[in-house]
């Protein structure tokens, strides 16, 4: 079976529309960054959170009342879609007394609905503050890891479109998720260390598409006139088009798998790599090596690229 | 062209690797049949002669198996901070109003950031341009001499809490406890499969502190109290800030009291220190259950505390009274407070139940050097009481009836046989240096754990499901070459894990169901690689051989990014996320090894007997 057989798109071309394209994406996520802000999960921002599961089905605005009656002062919603229950609230290092006060408050006003604290997180504020920083180490450390081996492998021009390009994929994720953060029960897209988890692995597979165009380029561009750069790279895209998409492809079929059957715990993290891997999907084709090739053209001088091998 | 003794070695190393798979997992599949069998007996009597006679082999099958992390086996994960501000608080001499100001100021700053303690400490003592040794060691010393001094002072204050918790929770009993220190302050401590979350909080968190204390005489404790209340008065008149009526005793107990608190006459009471605190006719001090914050609040304020004797101070009960009409009263002793005697003597505790059978109580046994200093105490104190503190609470205060030459004491007023065997423990395990507190936790219970296992196999089972099926009807032939890859490679993962006693947890398998993607990218590139070279005319052979090599390069470069970018996070994660990075980091690396090396012999194999075809590829 053959799909994106022989394929002749001009890729080229179509790169401004592209540009436009990932701009107006990337400024409707960066507004909604500035204005709504992002949702911070425990881990970055410091609190307990409590796991409540029922026995039977239950409204959240029962349960809710019931905390507040009691005097348990913290947020609540729905968990997923079994029952569950976040009870949020401050950190204060007493989680035997607020696993109490939840206890007893639910035992006493809803004896026939037994429940049980399944999970019980707590994060200190010097923690999270640790949190935020080893994630922002991660991150930065990572983006200069590829920058370097890029332009090792490479050429400092495919390197700084490639970096661009993660850039993008990452930003346009974070975009997503401050547009559509709170929006949905059954994944509250907050940011944690599970979606720092996931950025690095989109930035790690968003540099892997961008490479199988890059080392295809690579191969038939020694020795070409600049003149002919617009041709070959429309035919290394094409050519490569193939093996770009189905190594997407699986990867977007097993993270769809995490998305669907791996629980709550892992949704944000499936949600954010499968649109990761889709826009780095995107990005290597219309962002990276148009970018290349346009740096090319306007710098005018040949390209120096090293590992290139003559067969 | 692979010359013969290349293929030669590609093969051995392939059933290396396979052999060594399968023999890190034995164990895992043992434990896991064995622990099936057993279940599958119904009979008790039975089921434990089974246990019984194949004990060495369950046992060791265990051992070796393949953990599963906390959060699918039910646990608590903990990160403990050892107060590093007390501890050096305890290591100043010379304390004046001023060191109390800076170090409070220290203990803000080092709750809001993860900067070093003793960074922000000789910071504070910068800013102040005051020199280290005005407090600390010798006047003599350097800045620079101090701060090392204090950098082993905690570091040594770290392992030995370490230390005494991991006795403590050997002696309650986990099984497999993993507790590692992480930068200056913090101890990382992982308990699977507690059930008791309350009763090993408790535990850990407690100094475990001991110290016999000689109580001063009722007159004085009145005499203090009176004065109290009159600051208070002068205090509140001044500044209107009285303590919310509300913490009063009931009238009930009130009524009993040598100055009962008629109801208080907002705002200003005559006499806001006998609104919480009772004193009876025989001269002790009483608090009641709901006033209880209040008060230990109050006698924590420092100018409460600049107004009592010299080397004194009030101390509450740990456990109340029960008073004539049932309601809970706290005592309030006034005692010295330079101990008479401290728990490192302790050598021997242990709880049991008292005299009348009915109350626990801890028996202790001293040390040599102990026991003559108790004697000597208890011989010149007959007839005064002496209090047993435990990290500041009072747990009794028995009148010295005899010079005790033994070395032994009690703690009674416990409430449990519990609560005294949790008593023993921490004293057994000895004091911590400072206090400690658990700055993050996480605790799973084991119906949530049962459920992440079953998401876990399920998401495992549909992605290989998913990706193998498109793999046999993308690329046909090929695409079983790159099936029976996979399952060697995910095999591969989980050995690795089993082999270096790592655990399994829900992030882990995402990163092993992540991993059944890009495992295949490798064989994707290679195939298409190959379907190129074919198109352009190729023979089957050479273009299998040109399709591996012109594919190598993008396959090392796509494994080296991901390999960066999970150990990334493999270093600057914490916890959870590590388990992802390390199976993802696994994975990657196992599937150069079996996308490439496992498909090409395949496929060498297949050729030499004339199984395969251009349409192999698809």
């Amino acid at each position: 079976m053959r799909i994106f057989h022989k394929t002749s798109f001009d890729f080229i071309r179509f790169r401004k529309i592209a540009y436009g394209f990932s701009l107006v994406i990337l400024a409707s996520g960066l507004i909604s960054l500035a204005v709504k802000g992002l949702n911070y999960g425990i881990d970055f921002r410091g609190g307990s959170e409590v796991l409540i599961r029922f026995e039977k089905n239950i409204d959240v605005s029962t349960v809710r009342s019931v905390l507040d009656v009691a005097g348990v002062s913290g947020s609540l919603k729905q968990y997923g879609l079994d029952r569950s229950f976040l009870f949020s609230t401050v950190f204060n290092g007493e989680t035997n007394d607020l696993k109490s006060l939840v206890s007893h408050a639910l035992n006493d006003r809803l004896k026939d609905n037994h429940h049980e604290i399944v999970r019980i997180d707590a994060v200190g504020p010097s923690i999270a503050s640790d949190l935020k920083w080893s994630a922002v180490k991660a991150l930065m450390a990572s983006l200069l890891a590829i920058l370097l081996y890029v332009g090792f492998r490479f050429e400092l021009k495919f390197a700084a479109a490639g970096v661009v390009a993660i850039f993008h994929d990452i930003l346009t994720v974070l975009g997503l998720f401050s547009i559509l953060g709170g929006l949905f029960d059954f994944m509250p897209l907050e940011m944690d260390q599970s979606i720092i988890a996931a950025f690095l692995t989109i930035a790690g597979y968003s540099i892997t598409d961008t490479v199988v165009v890059y080392d295809r380029i690579r191969e038939r561009i020694r020795g070409q006139k600049p003149s002919d750069y617009e041709r070959i790279f429309n035919e290394s895209m094409n050519q490569t088009l193939s093996r770009t998409i189905i190594t997407s492809g699986t990867v977007l079929l097993s993270v769809l798998v995490l998305f669907i059957f791996a629980g709550p715990a892992i949704r944000g993290f499936a949600f954010a790599v499968f649109i990761g891997i889709l826009i780095g999907t995107y990005s290597s084709i219309f962002v990276a090596a148009p970018l290349v090739y346009d740096w090319l053209r306007l710098s005018k001088s040949p390209v120096h690229l090293r590992g290139s091998k003559v067969s | 062209m692979p010359s013969m003794k290349n293929k030669r070695f590609n093969l051995l190393l392939i059933a290396a690797v396979t052999l060594v798979a399968a023999w890190s997992l034995w164990p895992t599949w043992r434990d896991y049949s064995l622990s099936k069998e057993l279940n599958s007996i119904k009979s008790a009597p039975d089921s434990l002669k089974y246990a019984l006679s194949n004990r060495d082999e369950i046992e060791n099958a265990r051992k070796k198996s393949l953990k599963l992390g906390l959060d699918l086996k039910g646990g608590m994960h903990l990160v403990m901070e050892v107060d590093q501000v007390d501890l050096f608080e305890q290591k100043a001499w010379n304390k004046d109003a001023k060191f109390t100001a800076i170090m409070k100021s220290v203990r803000t700053k080092a709750s809001q950031s993860d900067a070093k303690v003793l960074d922000i400490l000789s910071g504070e003592f910068k800013n102040e341009n005051m020199r280290l040794s005005r407090y600390f060691y010798d006047i003599r010393n350097s800045d620079q001499e101090i701060v090392k001094k204090l950098e082993k002072e905690s570091e040594d204050a770290l392992n030995r809490a370490k230390e005494i918790i991991r006795n403590r929770i050997d002696q309650y009993g986990v099984a497999e406890p993993v507790i590692t220190t992480q930068g200056s302050r913090k101890l990382i401590i992982e308990l699977p499969g507690v059930s008791d979350e309350n009763r090993v909080r408790n535990l850990l968190k407690g100094t475990a502190k001991l110290e016999f204390k000689l109580l001063r005489d009722p007159e004085i404790l009145v005499r203090t109290l009176d004065r109290l209340n009159t600051y208070l008065v002068q205090n509140s008149a001044a500044q209107q800030s009285v303590p919310a009526p509300a913490a009063s005793p009931s009238p009930s107990v009130s009524s009993q009291l040598k100055a009962p608190a008629a109801a208080p006459a907002r705002p200003v009471s005559t006499k806001p220190l006998y609104d919480v605190i009772g004193v009876f006719q025989n001269g002790t001090a009483y608090t009641t259950e709901r006033s209880r914050d209040f008060v230990i609040s109050l006698l924590h304020r420092s100018d409460i505390q600049a107004l009592l004797p010299q080397d004194t101070e009030l101390l509450l009960a740990a456990k109340p009274e029960t008073g004539k009409n049932g309601e809970k009263l706290f005592p309030i002793y006034l005692v010295r407070k330079t101990p008479e005697l401290t728990g490192g003597v302790i050598t021997e505790a242990k709880a049991t139940f008292g005299s009348q059978g009915v109350q626990p109580e801890v028996l202790m046994a001293m040390n040599s050097e102990g026991t003559s200093k108790w004697a000597r105490i208890t011989g010149a104190n007959i007839g005064k009481r002496i209090a047993i503190v435990l990290d500041g609470a009072v747990y009794s205060a028995p009148v010295v009836q005899s010079k005790i030459p033994s070395g032994n004491s009690v703690i009674n007023g416990i409430e449990s046989l519990e609560e005294a065997k949790d008593l023993e423990i921490v004293l057994k395990a000895g004091a911590l240096p400072a206090p400690v507190r658990i700055i993050e936790e996480r605790s799973v219970g084991p119906s949530l754990g049962a459920d992440y296992i079953r998401a876990g196999v399920l998401s495992l089972a549909w992605a290989f499901f998913a990706v193998s099926v498109f793999m046999l009807v993308y690329y046909k032939k090929a695409g079983i070459a790159a099936d029976i890859a996979l399952v060697l490679n995910i095999v591969i993962v989980l050995s690795v894990l089993a082999g270096f006693n790592a655990s399994l947890s829900l992030p882990g398998i995402a990163g092993i169901v992540l991993t059944i993607g890009m495992a295949v990218d490798a064989n994707v590139l290679i195939y298409e690689r190959i379907r190129e070279e074919l198109d352009s005319g190729k023979a089957l052979k050479s273009a299998i051989e040109v399709g591996y090599d012109r594919a190598f390069s993008s396959i090392l470069d796509s494994h080296v990014t991901t390999l960066s970018a999970a150990f990334l996070l493999y270093t600057y994660g914490i916890g959870p996320i590590q388990g992802f990075a390390l199976t993802l980091m696994i994975g990657t690396a196992a599937s150069l090894f079996t996308s490439i090396v496992v498909t090409k012999e395949i496929f060498s194999f297949l050729l030499g007997r004339n199984l395969m075809t251009q349409k192999s590829f698809g």
